[in-house]
C-alpha cells in the first residue's frame, strides 16, 4: 500500500467524522452546525500533518497505521460527541495536541533514530519512575503540581501555575517510556538472561539474579495497586514487562515464574483491599449486585443488548444510561449505537493494529526495535482486550482506557506517540 | 525472537477472538433478555423523553413546559401552576395516559422527530422537527381568582368571551397535581387520585352533569319571547302553588309563598324573583315541542364543539312528556330529568351577552413553531344561533334586573351592569348553587357560570343567589378590573 492510499484513508476518516457528527445533530435535531465543519478540520489537520511528517521523515514507514488508529479515533471521538459535546470539543483539541507530539517525535528522532532511547535508556526509566510517583504528591500543597484523588484512585497530577490548569495521568506516558527502557535493557542483556543451567528435576529454572527484575516490576506493579489503587495500570505494567522478558528471552520460566507472582499478587490483593473485592463481585454477579457494585457492568450489559444486531443508530441510543461511558465503557456505547456490526469493526481494527504492529517487530532485524515493537503493540493490544474483556466480562473491569477510543488526553497522546515510535522503527528497518 | 513474538501476538488475537465471541452473545444471543429487563430504563425512556411543546396563557404564562430531567437524559413535563391548571391542560403522563390539552394536542406538542430516514431527509431539507407550543385562552390572573373564590369547595367556574368563544377561565374543584402522575411514583399516586371520593380527576365543567334549576328558566323565558307567547309584562296568575294537572304533585315557591303581592305577576317580575310557579305554567304553556326545540337551539342534546368530547347535556324529547305533563312543568324550571354541563350554561348566557349566536368554545388561540411564529391561530366561529337579537336584548334587560334588584345582587360588581340568573338545583341531597351570567350587559366581555356543587360550605341553606354569586362578583370585578 502506497502512502497516496494512506493519505486517502485518511481522508475517508476525516469524512467519515465530520458524516458521524452530522449524524448525531440529526438525531438531537441540531442539523448541521459549525462542530461538523470544526471535527473534519481537525481530523485533516491532525493526520493529515501526521501523514505529511511521515511521508517527510519517515517515508518507508509502514502506511497501515495512520489509518487504523485514524479510523479508531473517528469511531470514538464520534460517540464521545454523541454522549457529551463539551468532552468532544476537549477531546479535539488532545487529538490534535497528540498529533502534534507524535509528529514531534517523528522529527525528534529523523536524525539518531530510535537509538536515542537505547542511548538514553537510564533516563528514560528515570523519567518513567517520577512520572509514576508524581500522583502521590501531597492533594494540597504549595507546589504548582499535584496529586489529585479521582473516584478513588490517586492516578492523576494537576499542573496549576496560574494561567494554565492541566491534569493528566501520567501512568499513561509511563507505559511507553518503560517498554522504551525494558527493548533496550533486554536486547542487550539477553544473553545473560537466556542462558539457564539450573535445572529442578526436569524443568530449568532461572537464577535468582536473573529472576531480580521480574521481582522489582513486580514490586512497583504491587505499589502501584496499592498506592494508586490502580488495577488497570498496574496489571498492565506487570504484563508488559513479563511479555518482553519472554519476547527477549523466548524463555517459558519467565511466563511460569510471572504466572506464579500474578496469582500471588492477585490473592493477596482479593484479600486485602476493599477495593479489589466489589470488581470481582462485578464481574461474576452483575446482577446480584445490580444496586451497587454491579450497576455499570450491567448498565453495559443493557447497553449491548439493546443495541442488538442492528443498532440503536448514532444517536438515538441512550448509552448515557452507562456510566462513564466515554471512557471505561466507550465499547458498550459503540455497541449500542452502531449495534453488532460496529462491535466486530472496532474489535477487528484491533486486531489489524496488532498484526501490523507484530508485523513490523518480526521483520525487525536489530533486537532493539524488535523488541520495542513488539513492546509497544502489546501494549496497545492488551491494553484493548483487557478494557473490553471487562465490558463484555471476560474478566473483571480494570479502568484503563481502550486506546484511541476512550475520552482522555494522556491516553491519546501516549498512543499516538506509540504509532509515530512503530511507523519509525519499520521506517529504520526498510531504509 | 520470532517465536516468542508469533506467540505473544497468538494470546492477543485470541483475546480479542474471545472478546468478539463474548460480544456476540451479548447482542445477538442474550440480546432481547437485556433490552427487557425491568431494570433497562430505555423502552420507558424513548417515549417519555422526547421534548414536547410549552403551553402558555393569553400573556405568555408558561402553564407546561418540558424541562431537563435531572436524572435521566431527556425531558420532564413541569407544570409551574401546579394544580390550577390541571383541568384545562391536563397532564401529559407514561403510566397514566395524557390527560385534556396536553391528549387533545399531543400530536402537535409531541417532538415529530421519529427517528425515521425521512424524518432525517426532512430535516435536511429544513423542517422543523421540533415540538409546537400552544397559546391558550385562558388568563393565569382570572383563572387564579377563581379557584381562590371556590376555595375547598367541589364545583366549577367556566368564563368565556361570549364574542368569540374564547374559554377565559375553566376551574373545576377540586383538583390535582399533574406532577404527581409523572415519574416512577405516578402509579400509586394515580390509583389514590381514582379513589377519591371528591372525584379531583372529574372535569366538572365538560364531563359532569347537573340538574340547572332556576338558571334554565333563561331557556323557557328565551322560547316564550320567541314564540311571542309572553312579553315580560304579560301577567300569570299569582299562586302559592301551582297544581300539576294528572297528578297530586305541586310546584311551589322558594320561600313558600305567592310570587309578591297582587292577583298576578308579570313575567319579568317572576323572573327577577326566581318564582318557580310562573315558569311551571310557562313551561306547559309552551309545550313539551317548543321547550325541546329551545332547548336544541341552545346546545342541549348536541355535540358541543370543543377541544375535547364534552358530555351532551339533556333535555328529554317532546315524546317524554306525552303522558306526563307534571314533568314538562318541573322542566321549565330546570328539575326532572334536565341535565346540563356548565359548559352548555355559559353557551346559553353567551348567546344572550352575543346577540343570540352561540360561539364555539375554544382553548387554544395559537399554535406556535419552535421559532415562536404563529402557523395557526383559531379564528373564532360561529356555532348555532339560539335566539333573536330581539329576544337577546329582552333576556338582557331581564337578567341585569336579577343582579340589580333580585336573587343575583351579590353579584353585582360597582359601577359595572351586571346580568344574571342564580340558580338553586335541587338534588335530593344539599341544592347545587348556580350563577350563570354576563358582564357589562351593554357590552359584554365575559360570560361566566358558576357552580358550587350541594351547597358547598353553606350546606343545605345555600342558594345561588348566597353562594354561586358572591364568587361571580370576584370574577366579574377581576376580569373588568383589568379590561374595562
Amino acid at each position: 500500500m502506497s502512502r497516496n492510499a494512506e493519505a486517502a484513508l485518511l481522508a475517508a476518516a476525516a469524512v467519515i467524522a465530520a458524516f458521524g457528527v452530522t449524524l448525531v445533530n440529526l438525531a438531537s435535531a441540531r442539523g448541521m452546525d459549525t462542530q461538523v465543519a470544526l471535527t473534519f478540520l481537525v481530523f485533516v489537520l491532525a493526520f493529515g500533518g501526521l501523514h505529511v511528517a511521515a511521508r517527510q521523515w519517515a517515508p518507508a514507514g509502514s502506511p497501515f497505521l495512520l489509518p487504523l488508529s485514524a479510523l479508531l479515533t473517528t469511531i470514538g471521538f464520534v460517540e464521545i460527541y454523541r454522549l457529551d459535546t463539551r468532552l468532544a470539543g476537549l477531546q479535539r483539541w488532545w487529538i490534535v495536541i497528540g498529533a502534534t507530539l507524535a509528529i514531534v517525535t517523528l522529527l525528534a528522532l529523523t536524525r539518531a533514530g530510535t537509538d536515542v532511547i537505547r542511548r538514553y535508556r537510564y533516563i528514560f526509566l528515570a523519567i518513567a519512575l517520577l512520572l509514576l510517583l508524581l500522583p502521590l504528591l501531597p492533594l494540597d500543597w504549595g507546589f504548582p503540581i499535584r496529586g489529585r484523588l479521582v473516584n478513588g484512585s490517586r492516578l492523576w497530577v494537576a499542573a496549576d501555575f496560574g494561567f494554565i490548569d492541566i491534569q493528566f495521568q501520567p501512568g499513561e506516558l509511563v507505559k511507553v517510556l518503560l517498554v522504551g527502557f525494558l527493548a533496550s535493557y533486554l536486547a542487550e542483556r539477553q544473553q545473560a538472561l537466556s542462558m539457564m543451567t539450573r535445572r529442578v528435576g526436569r524443568f530449568t529454572v532461572p537464577e535468582p539474579r536473573q529472576v531480580l527484575p521480574l521481582a522489582i516490576a513486580w514490586t512497583a506493579s504491587f505499589g502501584v495497586l496499592v498506592y494508586q489503587r490502580d488495577l488497570g495500570a498496574s496489571l498492565l505494567l506487570f504484563t508488559v514487562f513479563v511479555a518482553m522478558v519472554y519476547a527477549a528471552t523466548g524463555r517459558a520460566a519467565y511466563l511460569v515464574a510471572g504466572g506464579g507472582m500474578f496469582a500471588v499478587g492477585a490473592v493477596t490483593a482479593w484479600a486485602t483491599f476493599a477495593h479489589v473485592q466489589p470488581r470481582i463481585q462485578a464481574w461474576l454477579s452483575p446482577f446480584t449486585y445490580y444496586e451497587t457494585t454491579g450497576y455499570q457492568v450491567a448498565n453495559g450489559l443493557f447497553a449491548m443488548g439493546s443495541g442488538s444486531l442492528s443498532g440503536a443508530g448514532l444517536g438515538l441510543g441512550r448509552p448515557n444510561l452507562i456510566p462513564f461511558a466515554a471512557t471505561d465503557f466507550i465499547f458498550a456505547a459503540v455497541a449500542e449505537e452502531l449495534g453488532y456490526p460496529g462491535s466486530v469493526v472496532v474489535l477487528s481494527l484491533f486486531g489489524l493494529l496488532v498484526a501490523v504492529g507484530i508485523g513490523i517487530a518480526l521483520r525487525s532485524r536489530d533486537l532493539f526495535r524488535k523488541l520495542l515493537a513488539a513492546g509497544l503493540t502489546f501494549t496497545l493490544g492488551l491494553q484493548a482486550v483487557l478494557i473490553v474483556g471487562g465490558v463484555v466480562r471476560l474478566f473483571p473491569l480494570t479502568g484503563i482506557t481502550l486506546p484511541f477510543m476512550s475520552y482522555g488526553g494522556s491516553s491519546l497522546v501516549s498512543n499516538f506517540v506509540i504509532v509515530a515510535l512503530l511507523i519509525r522503527i519499520s521506517h529504520e528497518e526498510r531504509s | 525472537m520470532n517465536g516468542p513474538i508469533r506467540r505473544l501476538a497468538l494470546v492477543l488475537l485470541v483475546g480479542l477472538a474471545l472478546v468478539l465471541a463474548n460480544v456476540t452473545y451479548i447482542q445477538t444471543i442474550a440480546g432481547t433478555g437485556y433490552r427487557d429487563d425491568a431494570r433497562n430504563r430505555r423502552v420507558l425512556l424513548s417515549r417519555a423523553a422526547k421534548e414536547r411543546g410549552a403551553i402558555v396563557d393569553r400573556a405568555g404564562e408558561v402553564l407546561a413546559a418540558s424541562g431537563e430531567n435531572p436524572d435521566e437524559q431527556g425531558f420532564l413535563r413541569v407544570y409551574p401552576f401546579g394544580d390550577l391548571f390541571a383541568h384545562p391542560v391536563g397532564v401529559s403522563s407514561l403510566l397514566f395516559g395524557d390527560r385534556s390539552i396536553e391528549r387533545a394536542y399531543t400530536t402537535r406538542l409531541r417532538s415529530k422527530q421519529d427517528l425515521t430516514i425521512s424524518d432525517m431527509v426532512a430535516a435536511l431539507l429544513g423542517r422543523d422537527l421540533r415540538p409546537e407550543s400552544l397559546v391558550l385562552t385562558l388568563d393565569a390572573g382570572l383563572q387564579r381568582v377563581a379557584d381562590e373564590a371556590i376555595g375547598i369547595q367541589s364545583g366549577a367556574i367556566v368564563a368565556l368571551d361570549p364574542q368569540t368563544g374564547a374559554v377565559l377561565a375553566y376551574v373545576s374543584s377540586p383538583s390535582f397535581d399533574p406532577t404527581t402522575l409523572l415519574g416512577p411514583t405516578a402509579g400509586p399516586a394515580g390509583d389514590t387520585l381514582v379513589a377519591n371520593p371528591d372525584e379531583p380527576l372529574l372535569d366538572r365543567i365538560s364531563s359532569a352533569t347537573f340538574a340547572p334549576g332556576s338558571t334554565f328558566k333563561i331557556v323557557t323565558t328565551a322560547a316564550a319571547l320567541e314564540l311571542d307567547l309572553a312579553r315580560p309584562d304579560t301577567a300569570f296568575d299569582n299562586v302559592t302553588a301551582l297544581e300539576l294537572p294528572g297528578s297530586t304533585s305541586t310546584i311551589s315557591n322558594f320561600d313558600g309563598g305567592a310570587c309578591g303581592a297582587g292577583a298576578t305577576v308579570t313575567l319579568q317580575t317572576a323572573f327577577v324573583r326566581s318564582c318557580n310557579t310562573v315558569f311551571g305554567q310557562l313551561a306547559m304553556d309552551l309545550g313539551a315541542g317548543a321547550m325541546s326545540q329551545q332547548a336544541t337551539a341552545f346546545g342541549f342534546g348536541l355535540d358541543i364543539p370543543f377541544e375535547w368530547d364534552v358530555l351532551d347535556s339533556v333535555f328529554p324529547p317532546p315524546s317524554a312528556f306525552e303522558n306526563d305533563v307534571p314533568a314538562l312543568a318541573q322542566s321549565g324550571i330546570g328539575q326532572r330529568d334536565v341535565q346540563a354541563t356548565p359548559l352548555q350554561m355559559v353557551l346559553v348566557v353567551s348567546a344572550i351577552a352575543n346577540q343570540g349566536v352561540i360561539m364555539e368554545p375554544y382553548l387554544v388561540a395559537q399554535v406556535l413553531d419552535a421559532n415562536g411564529a404563529v402557523v395557526e391561530r383559531t379564528a373564532p366561529t360561529e356555532w348555532q344561533r339560539a335566539i333573536t337579537p330581539t329576544t337577546a336584548q329582552i333576556l338582557s334587560g331581564l337578567m341585569t334586573q336579577v343582579v340589580s334588584s333580585g336573587t343575583g345582587r351579590s353579584a353585582s360588581v360597582p359601577g359595572v351592569q351586571v346580568a344574571g340568573k342564580t340558580g338553586t338545583a335541587e338534588t335530593g341531597g344539599a341544592p347545587h348553587a348556580w350563577f350563570v351570567g354576563f358582564a357589562p350587559a351593554d357590552n359584554p366581555t365575559i360570560a361566566l357560570v358558576v357552580i358550587i356543587q350541594n351547597g358547598g360550605s353553606a350546606g343545605d341553606e345555600a342558594t345561588g343567589g348566597s353562594v354561586a354569586a358572591p364568587i361571580a362578583s370576584r370574577v366579574f370585578a377581576e376580569w373588568l378590573g383589568r379590561n374595562p
